[in-house]
Parts: structure tokens; C-alpha cells; sequence
């Protein structure tokens, strides 16, 4: 009552029935409120808080000019004792970036008021938000003394750890926050604690428990798609995934996922459909223009596929993969020259890749470089582990230039790795035109026993085999399709230089596959799995797995 | 105001007065038939400029119908009925600062204050020491400080003034406050009614008040004794009442540490609290849900035990809500005000429709106005007054949010078309693919021989800035200054080894006689210093006035050899100035 009495107006009728009330607790009529100024000289003090819930309410309603404005009235009229003022005013300077100057006014409120849990929790968020992480974990605990049981504090005391590498307490405080509350942050969290731990079961288990609570959020949806993409467990993988875009169609992580999961099954024109979404919200991303391309590439567009893998290569000069899809779709297109370039770059960035060795050796066995093709088998049947591509490939390309006994090894080498896969998992399935080649060469080279994946078997699958071999080379869809394009293509090439057989004239010893750099980090496990959709020769397995 | 055509012309504008000179939120905007003549009046409370200029306002039809003036800041208004005395009128009550304002028949009638909080007693007896002049003002300033920091209950207003004084202030403050008790007070921060006995339209209603305090007071409307009172973990910022408080009420608050607590009769401590993400924006309920709008643009709904049922986004921060209940059609949703200038309507995650508006809507109020049952009224961020009638043949189509394929699905890819020249390029590269590529190996070859024929070059002839043979290991810059025709050339000469100095050096320039007048075209570099920088100076004239200029070669060299350590060409800017002959 700042000693403005006398401005309210009263009925003075009403006197008696105030006179009435007066009796009955704390209340005090406007008239007794100024008889009252009159005998007490000493102006009363404004209420510290007085205008808080103004503050509060322009403070949330985002409007930060006129928040200043009462902030600074308010410490004026209470000489910088409003504690709530003065907290509000860090708050804003924080969202304004100002992080030190908010730090520094969070630790004059928890001087005013020391016995607030909040105060400390906002000096450890700033410090936090500083990069201090360990002075902030102690706040934190100095907080979490005056409030045990509150979410935030184990929660950011978990994110705190995080940060400091301390998955082992992290993970302990990320639990205890989940405990006193679900919230789908600290679901996040966990499940991130463990992925950088290294332990992806435990964060798929914190992942479905986070879905089944809360089942509409997108990020845990697109998060728990692709964890188990990268497993490898792509139904299940598409069902989480599917649900993302269904609660939000724009979503640009699912859609790449979700997307390059229809490429591998063939479903162009879906993919396609999707990533038009994503190319609207995203227009500048790498790895969605490296898809968009192989989609066109799967549709047999080759020239828009070839800008949009440039646009992606122009977007992301340094991603071998971009680099690996343009020298394949280059091979395809018979411009032998530009695929080596892009396949050397590649070769450069990524040189622990056999693959890569073997398509650059496609390419110069078209350049017409026999010896250089030599060497880049040599060294990709050296990296390489797994695919029979490349031995098959080798094995065709020394047969065609009269060593039989080398394509013979080559092609044995390739039995071996065939039968392993087919050992490692029981549906393993092979791209038909690699068949169909292996078992033409296996004819030319009189080895006489049939092929494993012709044997009786896989009866089965013997009929759309054969339906696929017979079609022309080149009308069937699939990305592994190209690869065995510009395989047949080295193979046909090579048999008319047979007849020639001259000495090729000797050219400069390619720099780039002798002198490759000292390997990076790792092969293609790539960080993004968004990204690790390149279409690859591999992928034929997945379409196949459809198609039954 | 044009009617658009997302409300598919739903409302009738009735009334727009964008200079109304209105300032206030939702909590402080209500509706209420004041003289009992079945007209309803709307009455806002007026923040004015926040410091000065609030009002109760009173509005019937389009006219302001009268004004008295507030003292403080009013953070609440409703009106409800306070007795059972016939013409049924409701009373207004205006919450500001720590007081109840009753208002009957537009006339103050009664006020109410708020109990004083607990008062330390160690800051009492230090106050008692102090008036009777025990101790001196520094005494209890130390002291008072002691209790602050170890104290449950906070300092009182006069203490915490006390601690921010100067030395030289605090005697003549210590006089003119020590003769009265100390009290604290706080303030109120939301308001709200509850049915006393029963749930009838115009039953006796009691206030309910939320405090700074963090205490909810449910008041008696005839004696104004506190019927109830109940704490919550925060201070709250928004409620809403249910229920009758006899028989069983239920308070949902909204609290300022972004919780939102659920008060029951019985119990004077929270029932359930829901943890949000952010803070809570506006708060309605909607039957027997809540609906809270949070300030990440937000929308979600909850059951009255504080279950999550469902969340929206929105598209703009949420600036104020209130609820549309229409109980002769049976139609209830909820109206959310947009910082882009929307109201949108909603019904559970549903959007119904939009209405658009010329300014920020800052509050809303849904109901009987006048003689009209479906009233919607706003005002704006710039004290605009918009009434809007619900149209009798407006109807809202329930339809489901879900939607079909994002419209950016149609949008066609931007991807270049194929040129004749791209197609040309492709089908030479097909036909001269080996001899493009052999060509190009061989001129890479090339170029590779002559980069390194010129590298070694340079190397055998000292031609680098930087010389590291082993007995003088040298780095040399040179610094060309001014406008001509004089220029001032500095190098700066440094030792780079490690710990032996290099001496007997000089300079030489090399340099177009034509052109060029130096001062001293030979100079003997003094011992060099591991480490440290050198500036050699001298002045170049340019002779010429052909506005040309030329390349002057610096020499660096060791007495008795020929051959340069160091060299460096200098590119002479042309010379601006003339020569004065």
C-alpha cells in the first residue's frame, strides 16, 4: 500500500458493514488503510516482489524488450534486491548468448537467496553452457543437496558426465533421472551415454523403452530405425522408421534412411517421392543428392543422375562415396577417361577399399593401359575379403589376355569366397549376372563341377535365375546392374583385343594407385548411416530378399 | 478486416477498435452481466503502461461504459457472485499487489489483504536491539547478514533495503523504520473462483488466490476469512477451478518452475504434478482434460490425474489461450493466440479453423456479451479492442489433423537439363576415350617434369626468400612504402638457426639504372642474432615518369662467394608522385 489511500474512492455508506469485517482476520478496509498513513510518517516499502509475476508473464511470452524494461524498473525501485529480477535478467542474457555476463548475475542471486536449489541449478547450466563441465557437476551436487529428488538436476548431471567421458556415471545419473521422471530427453541421452560407450544393445533397449513412452516422438523413432539399420535388422528398421514419417512427414533424417532402405529394395519412384520432401527442407544436403542420383541411375536416367551425383560431389568434394557412385555411373556411360578420374580420387581418399581398385581397373582396362589394370587387380584382390566381384572380374580379365592359369586361381579364389558367404549366412543371395558370368567363365576355363549356387538346393530360386540371365544385359533394374554392365563391358572389350594381342604402348605407371596415401581411419563404416546408403554391388542380396 | 477464408467467414465482425488504448492479458478480461438487466458487460483490467495509467474498464456494446482507476498493477480480475441478495449481480474482484479489490455495482466495496507472512524471529530481536539502541547500524548490518544466509525464512522487505544502503545512509534509515513492527507481505499472482455449494450458474462463488508465495487461499465470499489454504513447490502463475468447495474441487496450476501441480480438496499439499518441457503459456480446461500451451509452441493435453494424452505442434509461440464453450450446442474447444497474428481453434489436437488478425492478440474472452451467447473478444499488443460474433450457422468440421502427403512431395526436383553440348562432349569422350586419357597422362607427365625442373632450379640458384643450407639459415621479407617518386624499402633479415649467429653478409640490388635511383645499392648487414628480426632500410627513387615500374632483385650474399644465399624480387609499385626537378 504505497500511501495512495486516499485516490480509492469509498462509499461511506458502507463504512459499518467494513467496520464489520475489520474484526474478522487480516483484512483492513481502504479507509482504515489511510487512517493508519496518517499516524506512521515513514513511507511504507514496495513488496520486493511485486511486479514477479509481470516479469514472468513477459518473459514467457517471449517479449525480452519489455522484460528489460520492468527489470530494470524493479531493481531500481528495490535496489537490485529482486531476487526473481535479476533472474529473469540472466535468463534472457542467456538466450542472447551472453553467457558469462548471466553466470555471473545467477551467482548473485544464489548469494540473495543461498538456500535455492534453482539459483544453483541455473550457475551450473551457464557453467555448463561455458564448456566447464566439472565445475558445473559441482553445482550441480551442491544443488541436488537441497533438492534430492529433482529430474533436472540428475539429469544434466548425467549430460554433464557425458561430456567429460564419464559414461559410467552418466549412465548412473541418467537412470536415477529416469526414475524420478520419464522425459524423452534423458531417454536421448541414455541412449547416446551408451552408443559412445560401445554398447548398442543396451541403447536399443533404452531406445524401445523410450518408444513404448513415448510413442509419437520422431527423433527416438528415427534414432531406433537406425540403430537397427546398422544391425542390419531392416524390417524392423523400416517399421520404426515408417512410423517417424507418418507422425512427421518432413522428417529429412527418416526420410534419407527410410528412402535408401526402398532404393536397395528397387522402389525408385517411393524413394524418389520422398526425397522430394526432403529436398524441399533440405535442398543443400550431400547424401540425399548422392541418392537422388542413384536413383536416377536406377531408373536408367543416366544424365540426371550424373548431375545430381556433381551437385552432391560439389556439396561434399571430400565423400568418397559421391566419388565411388560417379565413377560407376561414368563406367556406365562408357566415358572410360571421366571415370578414372573420379575413381583416383576416390581411390585417394579412401584407398583401403578393393572395390575401388577393381572398378578403376575396369576403367583402365577400357583406357587401354593392360598394365596399370594389372596392377589395380592386384591390389584389389589384395584388400579386398569378401566379394567374388573383384576375383571374378581379375579372373575374366587375365583370361582374356591368355594367362589361364592366373584366371584359374582367380577363379578359385572366388569359389572360396562364394562358399563362405553362403557358409556365414544361410540366405545369402548373389546377383544373377554375377552367376551367369562365373558359370560362362567356369565353361571357358572346363572347371568341370557345377558352381555352389547352382547346385540342386536352391531348386528354387533356379527359375527366376534363369528368367533374369536370359533377358538382354542391361534391361533389368538394380544398381549391382551397372556394375555387372561395366563388367561385361571389360569382358567383351578385352576378347577383341585378344585378337590384336600387340604390345600396348607403355604409358606413365599410374601415380595414384601406386602412391596412395597412408590409409585414413576406417573402411567404409561410415558415421552417418543416413549416409552409408550408397548403392553398392553388394546390395543385390536385399532386392532378392524382396522379390521371394 | 476482411473475413478470410481460413475461417471460412465463421464470424461476424462486430466491432474494431485498433486505438482503444487496451493493455491487458487474458487472466484480467471478463465477462459478466453487472447490472442484472440480462445485458453482459465485458470488464478489463487495464495494465496501462505498466507503471502508471491502470484502470478498470467497463465496456457495454462498443462503448466504454465507465473507468475507475487502479492503484496498482492488477495481475487478476474475475467476477462472481458473493451473496444469495436479489437482483442476482455478480461483484468484480480485482487481485494488484497484495490486495483484493471488491467491486459492487462498479463501487469499491470491500478490500481484502493477504495475511503477513512468518517474520524471522532472530531479524525481529536484532530489530528490537536495534530501536532500543543496543546496537549500531553496522552491528545489525552484519548481523541481519548472518541470518540471511543461514535463515529458512527470508529477510523482510526494511532488512534486505537495509543490507543494499551505503554506510553514511543506514543511521537515518534505522530511524525512521525502527518504531514499526516488521511484517512481510507478499503478493498476488493469479486469481480465480470456485463454486461454494453448488454448481447452478449464478451460485455463490468463493476466490480462489494463488500468492507469490507459492500459497494457493480459497476465500469465503461473505466474511472473507480464509476457508483453505494450500502450499505448492512454486510460485503459481496460472489456475483453473473446478468443482464445488463443499463437495470436491479440484485446482490446476501452472507454476513457475514450468510444473503444473493439481490441488484436491483434501489435501492442502499437490495431488499429481505434471513435468514439463518448458514453460506453461496458457492453461484451460476443456471438460474434464487440461489443455496447456507451452512456450516451445506447443500444445498438449492432459487428464485431470496429469496424464499426457496428446501433444501439437503449433506454428508461431503461444501468446495467450482461452477456452470456447458453447453449452447450447454442446461444443467445446479451446482458442489459442499466435505471435504471427493467428487465433486458432482447437478441439483436443484438432485445428478447426483460423482466425486472422491485424495485430498480436494479447488476450482473448469467449462468451455471453451483450445479448449474444458466442462473443469472442480481444485485445491486441497495441491496445486494440476486436469483438467478434460466432455466426448461428457456423459450423466446425471435426476433421482429423492427420495429414495426407506433404505438399513438398509435388514439388519437382531442380535438375539441369541436358544440353547438346553436354551429349557432344559425352559422345566424343566415347569415341576418343583412350587418346583423351593418354594425352592427358602425358602432359600430366609434363607438367609434373617442369614443376620440378623449376623447383630444383630455384633451388640451385638460391632463388627462394628462404635459405636453409646448414652454415646460414635465412628468411628474408621485404616491405616496399610510399607513393613515389621516393619509396622507402625495408627487408627484414633474420637468423632462423637455432644458436649459431651468421656474419660477413651483405646486400646487393639488382635493378634498372633507367629507372631506378638507390642510395646505397651495397650494404653490409651487421651480425645476425639467432632469432631476431632485422630491418634493413634504404630509399628508392624512381626517375621515370612514364607512370611504369619494374622489378628490383635483392641479393643476399657472403663475403668472397658470388652466389646468393637469398634472393627476392621485389614488384615496385607504380610510381604516383612526380619528380621534382
Amino acid at each position: 500500500m504505497s500511501g495512495g489511500g486516499g485516490t480509492f474512492r469509498i462509499n461511506h455508506s458502507l463504512i459499518n458493514k467494513i467496520r464489520h469485517h475489520l474484526s474478522s482476520g487480516g483484512s483492513k478496509s481502504f479507509y482504515s488503510s489511510g487512517l493508519i498513513m496518517f499516524f506512521h510518517p515513514a513511507p511504507e516499502l514496495p513488496i520486493v516482489e511485486r511486479r514477479n509475476w509481470l516479469i514472468h508473464q513477459h518473459y514467457i511470452h517471449k517479449d525480452f524488450d519489455t522484460c528489460k524494461v520492468i527489470v530494470k524498473e524493479q531493481l531500481q525501485e528495490t535496489n537490485g534486491t529482486c531476487e526473481y529480477a535479476i533472474y529473469v535478467q540472466a535468463l534472457i542474457l542467456r538466450l542472447e548468448g551472453k553467457i558469462q555476463q548471466s553466470l555471473e548475475l545467477f551467482q548473485s542471486c544464489a548469494i540473495l537467496n543461498p538456500s535455492s536449489a534453482d539459483n544453483l541449478k541455473q550457475v551450473a547450466r551457464s557453467l555448463f553452457l561455458l564448456g566447464k563441465h566439472k565445475a558445473a557437476i559441482e553445482f550441480y551436487h551442491e544443488a541436488a543437496r537441497l533438492n534430492e529428488k529433482d529430474w533436472e538436476i540428475s539429469h544434466n548431471l548425467g549430460v554433464c558426465c557425458f561430456f567429460i567421458k564419464d559414461f559410467k556415471n552418466a549412465e548412473e545419473h541418467l537412470n536415477m533421472a529416469l526414475q524420478i521422471n520419464k522425459h524423452d530427453r534423458t531417454f536421448m541421452m541414455l541412449g547416446q551415454v551408451h552408443l559412445l560407450a560401445g554398447e548398442s544393445d543396451k541403447a536399443i533397449e533404452v531406445y524401445k523403452r523410450a518408444v513404448e513412452h513415448f510413442p509419437e516422438n520422431t527423433e527416438l523413432l528415427t534414432t531406433l530405425g537406425l540403430l537397427f539399420l546398422q544391425l542390419g535388422k531392416y524390417q524392423r528398421a523400416f517399421e520404426h522408421l515408417g512410423n517417424a514419417l507418418t507422425f512427421d512427414p518432413n522428417n529429412y533424417k527418416a526420410i534419407l534412411a527410410a528412402g535408401s532402405m526402398m532404393q536397395t529394395h528397387g522402389d525408385f519412384d517411393v524413394a524418389m517421392n520422398k526425397y522430394r520432401v526432403a529436398a524441399c527442407a533440405v535442398p543443400e544436403s550431400p547424401p540425399l543428392w548422392n541418392n537422388i542420383g542413384m536413383c536416377f541411375f536406377g531408373k536408367k536416367k543416366y544424365v540426371a543422375a550424373i548431375s545430381c551425383l556433381k551437385r552432391a560431389h560439389y556439396l561434399s568434394p571430400f565423400d568418397w562415396k559421391v566419388l565411388y557412385n560417379l565413377g560407376l555411373v561414368h563406367l556406365t556411360m562408357q566415358q572410360y577417361a571421366s571415370a578414372f578420374h573420379f575413381l583416383s580420387a576416390a581411390i585417394n581418399l579412401n584407398p583401403r577399399m578393393g572395390e575401388l581398385y577393381m572398378l578403376l581397373a575396369v576403367a583402365l582396362t577400357n583406357l587401354d593401359d593392360v598394365d596399370n589394370a594389372t596392377r589395380a587387380y592386384e591390389q584389389a584382390v589384395t584388400l579386398d575379403v569378401s566379394s567374388p566381384l573383384v576375383n571374378l572380374n581379375f579372373a575374366i580379365f587375365l583370361y582374356n589376355h591368355v594367362d589361364k592359369k592366373g584366371a584359374l586361381d582367380q577363379y578359385q579364389e572366388m569359389e572360396r569366397k562364394v562358399n563362405l558367404l553362403r557358409d556365414t549366412s544361410s540366405n545369402f543371395e548373389f546377383d544373377l549376372e554375377l552367376m551367369d558370368m562365373a558359370q560362362k567363365m567356369g565353361a571357358a576355363l572346363q572347371v568341370t563341377e557345377s558352381l555352389v549356387w547352382t547346385k540342386p538346393g536352391k531348386d528354387s530360386k533356379s527359375k527366376p535365375n534363369s528368367a533374369a540371365a536370359t533377358k538382354p544385359p542391361g534391361t533389368a533394374l538394380g544398381t549391382n546392374q551397372a556394375l555387372g554392365q561395366a563388367m561385361s563391358s571389360a569382358a567383351s572389350y578385352n576378347k577383341n583385343l585378344q585378337l590384336q594381342a600387340g604390345p600396348s604402348m607403355p604409358l606413365e605407371p599410374e601415380p595414384d594407385v601406386d602412391r596412395a596415401p597412408s590409409p585414413p581411419t576406417d573402411p567404409p563404416g561410415s558415421p552417418l548411416p543416413a549416409e552409408s546408403d550408397n548403392p553398392k554391388p553388394k546390395s543385390s542380396k536385399r532386392k532378392a530378399k524382396v522379390e521371394e | 478486416m476482411s473475413e478470410s477464408s481460413s475461417d471460412g467467414g465463421k464470424w461476424l465482425d462486430a466491432h474494431y477498435d485498433p486505438v482503444a488504448g487496451l493493455f491487458s492479458f487474458s487472466s484480467c478480461v471478463d465477462l459478466a452481466d453487472l447490472s442484472g438487466d440480462g445485458e453482459s458487460r465485458l470488464v478489463v483490467g487495464d495494465l496501462g503502461s505498466g507503471s502508471s495509467g491502470m484502470k478498470l474498464k467497463v465496456y457495454r456494446g462498443t462503448a466504454l461504459l465507465s473507468e475507475s482507476t487502479l492503484l496498482d498493477l492488477p495481475s487478476g480480475l474475475v467476477a462472481f457472485f458473493m451473496d444469495l441478495h436479489e437482483p442476482r449481480v455478480p461483484a468484480v474482484a480485482v487481485a494488484s499487489g497484495p490486495c483484493v479489490y471488491v467491486y459492487k455495482n462498479l463501487r469499491p466495496y470491500f478490500k481484502f489483504t493477504l495475511p503477513g507472512l512468518e517474520v524471522n524471529t532472530l531479524e525481529q530481536d536484532v530489530w528490537q536491539q536495534a530501536r532500543e539502541g543496543q546496537i549500531d547500524p553496522l552491528t545489525l548490518k552484519e548481523m541481519l547478514e548472518s541470518i540471511r544466509k543461514k535463515a529458512d525464512v527470508p529477510l523482510s522487505v526494511r532488512s534486505l533495503r537495509f543490507l543494499s544502503l551505503e554506510t553514511n545512509d543506514m543511521d537515518e534509515f534505522v530511524q525512521l523504520h525502527k518504531q514499526q513492527p516488521i511484517r512481510r507481505q507478499t503478493v498476488i499472482t493469479c486469481i480465480g473462483t470456485l463454486k461454494k455449494s453448488t454448481a447452478d450458474e449464478d451460485g455463490v462463488s468463493c476466490l480462489v488466490i494463488g500468492t507469490e508465495s507459492s500459497d494457493v487461499y480459497v476465500l469465503d465470499p461473505e466474511a472473507f476469512i480464509i476457508l483453505s489454504k494450500m502450499t505448492l513447490p512454486a510460485p503459481p502463475t496460472m489456475m483453473d477451478v473446478t468443482g464445488q468447495f463443499d463437495v470436491e474441487f479440484r485446482i490446476t496450476v501452472a507454476c513457475r518452475n514450468g510444473n503444473i501441480y493439481i490441488l484436491r480438496r483434501e489435501s492442502d499439499k499437490p495431488k499429481y504434478c505434471v513435468e514439463l518441457a518448458s514453460h506453461p503459456v496458457g492453461l484451460v480446461r476443456v471438460g474434464k482434460n487440461v489443455v496447456v500451451g507451452c512456450s516451445d509452441e506447443s500444445l498438449q493435453g492432459f487428464t485431470q490425474k496429469g496424464k499426457k494424452l496428446w501433444q501439437t505442434i503449433l506454428p508461431a509461440p503461444i501468446t495467450t489461450m482461452a477456452a470456447m464453450d458453447l453449452p447450447t450446442r454442446g461444443f467445446q474447444a479451446v482458442l489459442v493466440g499466435l505471435a504471427n497474428c493467428e487465433v486458432q481453434l482447437y478441439r483436443d489436437k484438432n485445428l478447426l479453423s483460423t482466425i486472422k488478425t491485424p495485430d498480436v492478440i494479447t488476450s482473448i474472452c469467449f462468451g455471453r456479451y451483450g445479448r449474444e451467447d458466442g462473443t469472442l473478444i480481444m485485445t491486441t499488443k497495441g491496445g486494440g479492442l476486436m469483438v467478434k460474433i460466432l455466426k448461428r450457422t457456423a459450423a466446425f468440421a471435426d476433421r482429423d489433423s492427420a495429414p495426407g502427403p506433404p505438399l513438398a512431395q509435388s514439388v519437382r526436383l531442380n535438375v539441369p537439363k541436358k544440353t547438346k553440348l553436354y551429349v557432344d562432349q559425352t559422345l566424343r569422350e566415347r569415341e576418343n576415350g583412350v587418346a583423351m586419357h593418354r594425352a592427358f597422362q602425358m602432359d600430366l607427365s609434363r607438367m609434373r617434369l617442369a614443376a620440378a625442373k623449376a623447383y630444383v632450379k630455384a633451388l640451385e640458384s638460391s632463388l627462394s626468400p628462404v635459405s636453409s643450407s646448414l652454415s646460414e639459415p635465412l628468411k628474408m621479407n621485404a616491405v616496399v612504402q610510399g607513393l613515389g617518386p621516393s619509396f622507402k624499402l625495408t627487408l627484414n633479415v633474420q637468423n632462423t638457426a637455432a644458436c649459431r649467429p651468421v656474419m660477413d653478409l651483405a646486400i646487393s640490388f639488382l635493378y634498372d639504372e633507367s629507372l631506378y635511383r638507390m642510395k646505397h645499392p651495397y650494404m653490409r648487414i651487421p651480425l645476425l642474432v639467432p632469432g631476431l628480426v632485422y630491418p634493413v632500410q634504404t630509399f628508392v627513387e624512381c626517375t621515370s615518369d612514364k607512370g611504369i615500374s619494374d622489378i628490383i632483385k635483392v641479393f643476399v650474399l657472403h663475403e668472397g662467394k658470388s652466389c646468393p644465399l637469398l634472393t627476392a624480387h621485389i614488384n615496385m609499385p607504380v610510381s604516383e608522385g612526380l619528380m621534382l626537378n
